[in-house]
């Protein structure tokens, strides 16, 4: 059965974004942005700067595996059709 | 026998997967159930606007103070470290939601989840702006005129305002609120506050005013495994079909038995009134939110008939086929027991958590050292934990080490609040007055201007073999 675009979208989009509010949140739990490498690349950051930067990279990382997956999750056979 | 098609909207949806989704209208309740819904939702979204503005000894109450690290729950100061209480405040909400769910379903998702919450205050607002369902078709099908501009153009800047409002407060949890209200006002917010008040807000709007039923469709993930959870004695919201087919519309006051027919008139006000379109004469649906408006609309249809209320009502599979039902079954006792014990833990955890926190750990590179006045000397690093919420100057003693004295480079050691202070003593013994190698000891640290606020642990003193051996 076809799967509406919508669901499509929400299955990489928000799945990632979940999974990434989590990793922010247990990273940030343990690692404190200001003894890392936040004072000496970015001095004038504050910290909830370094928390939603933080928070964007994972998103990268996990939206860029939930495309990669969803990718690789197609059919083989289609590529001999054409 | 009457075969008019039901319109439901979610059929449309499932029948043509590429097309787009068939806006629902939901139709304004009213009855018990609503009521309740009603006074959640205003307790709800009271809790979140409100909690927020609240003072408590001079600092804002509820905190999560991501920029200080540090989370404030009126007396409570939660940090970092205290992580574990995170991971034990999830199990309770998994339990809580086990239970619930196998209680009556989706309790959560009809009188409780925000996306309900907040989509209920949405529809609200339409209502009050676009009026009724009836007009609101209308108007959808009727060619833009100005007034369609101007009161849709209405609905959508108090649902914007609105927003806009409900991510302000997000942001208030996380950093000061006062603060934050002071800086909107002179427009002088950091970058990163009006991000996130902005996406937040653009979350709500377009959650409750655009996708609403959608996220409980695609998006919750507790919808998936609801199933997992409800059995034939969980009280879910279920049309009686045996009282109500075969269906079909009649005049008012005509007893059922007279005409053939069922209870149900057919008059799918049950389905207008439905927030995800769904028809409950179908049976139990994944789509179905357990909202219960279904059952008001419908008690309200056999009022007007004079028939007994309940077509559509709260009860269990088993009852429904006429068999014994058991709402209190053992995996009820099961979830109950487990959150009974994890918030025992929790509480007890807390209340008899220290504020303040000793470590000691001895010199990894020397057993011991001769100093030169023929004492034993051991090196020790203290590690002194603050979570108190202010700065504290602590005295360090010894006990239990007969004739030892205590050498540091100053008198006190001062620890600002949520800090680790990594203190070096040193502790020195006249060897004639050891009679073994090793001894236990106790490192004691107190504050001398905030009394009761102290910590112990135990420490090891190690010397010369010789002494060990009696001579
Ligand atoms: S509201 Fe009640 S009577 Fe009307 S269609 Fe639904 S189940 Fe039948
Ligand atoms: S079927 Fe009834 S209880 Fe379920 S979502 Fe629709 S109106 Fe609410």
């Amino acid at each position: 059965m076809a799967i509406p675009v919508i669901q499509k979208a929400v299955a990489i989009f928000w799945s990632s974004f979940i999974m990434a509010g989590v990793a922010t949140l247990v990273f940030f739990a343990v690692f404190d942005p200001f003894e890392l490498i936040a004072p000496t690349w970015f001095p004038n950051l504050s910290r909830l700067g370094a928390y939603s930067i933080g928070f964007f990279l994972f998103w990268m990382l996990t939206l860029s595996t939930s495309l990669l997956t969803s990718f690789f999750q197609r059919p083989v056979e289609q590529f001999n059709k054409s | 026998m009457s075969e008019r098609r039901v319109e439901s909207p979610s059929d449309d949806v499932d029948r043509q997967l590429y097309a787009k989704r068939q806006k629902i209208y939901p139709r304004e309740v009213h009855g018990i159930f609503a009521l309740l819904r009603t006074s959640a939702v205003l307790l709800l979204l009271g809790l979140y606007y409100f909690s927020p503005w609240l003072y408590w000894d001079g600092r804002q109450a509820i905190l999560f103070d991501l920029p200080e690290r540090k989370f404030y729950l009126f007396d409570l100061i939660i940090w970092p470290q205290d992580f574990i209480y995170l991971s034990a405040l999830l199990i309770i909400a998994a339990m809580s939601l086990f239970f619930f769910t196998a209680l009556a379903g989706r309790l959560w998702c009809g009188y409780a989840c925000p996306q309900t919450v907040w989509t209920e205050a949405f529809l609200w607002i339409e209502r009050k702006i676009e009026g009724s369902r009836q007009k609101q078709i209308k108007r959808d099908k009727a060619p833009l005129t100005l007034n369609k501009f101007v009161v849709k153009a209405s609905k959508h800047a108090v649902w914007i305002l609105f927003s806009l409002w409900t991510g302000f407060t997000f942001v208030g949890y996380f950093t000061p609120i006062l603060e934050l209200a002071n800086k909107i006002v002179h427009f002088n917010t950091g970058p990163w506050e009006t991000f996130w008040v902005l996406f937040y807000g653009l979350a709500t709007y377009g959650n409750a005013g655009w996708l609403r039923e959608q996220v409980c469709i695609y998006m919750c993930p507790y919808a998936r495994f609801q199933s997992a959870m409800v059995d034939a004695n969980t009280l879910i919201i279920s049309y009686d079909s045996v009282r109500g087919e075969p269906r079909g519309p009649r005049k008012k006051g005509i007893d059922p038995a007279d005409v053939e027919l069922g209870s149900c008139i057919d008059c799918t006000i049950c389905v207008q009134v439905c927030p995800t379109g769904i028809d409950i004469r179908d049976g139990l649906q994944y789509q179905c939110i357990g909202c219960a408006a279904c059952i008001d609309a419908c008690d309200d249809v056999m009022e007007k008939m004079n028939y007994p209320k309940g077509l559509i009502r709260y009860t269990t599979q088993k009852a429904l086929a006429g068999e014994d039902t058991h709402v209190l079954r053992p995996r009820m006792f099961v979830y109950a027991g487990l959150m009974i014990v994890v918030v025992t833990a929790v509480l007890f955890g807390l209340l008899t958590r220290d504020v303040i926190g000793l470590d000691v750990i001895r010199d990894r590179n020397a057993l011991y050292r001769e100093t030169g006045d023929g004492l034993i000397e051991n090196v020790y690093t203290l590690k002194i934990v603050n979570m108190d919420g202010e700065a504290h100057v602590f005295d360090v003693d010894i006990d239990g080490l007969d004739g030892a004295q205590l050498v540091e480079d100053g008198d006190s050691v001062e620890v600002e609040s949520g800090r680790v202070v990594s203190y070096v003593v040193r502790v020195q013994v006249d060897p004639n007055r050891m009679t073994q190698q090793s001894s236990d000891f106790m490192f004691r640290i107190h504050s001398p201007t905030a009394p009761g606020l102290d910590a112990e642990e135990n420490a090891r003193f190690v010397g010369p073999r010789w002494l060990g051996t009696g001579s």
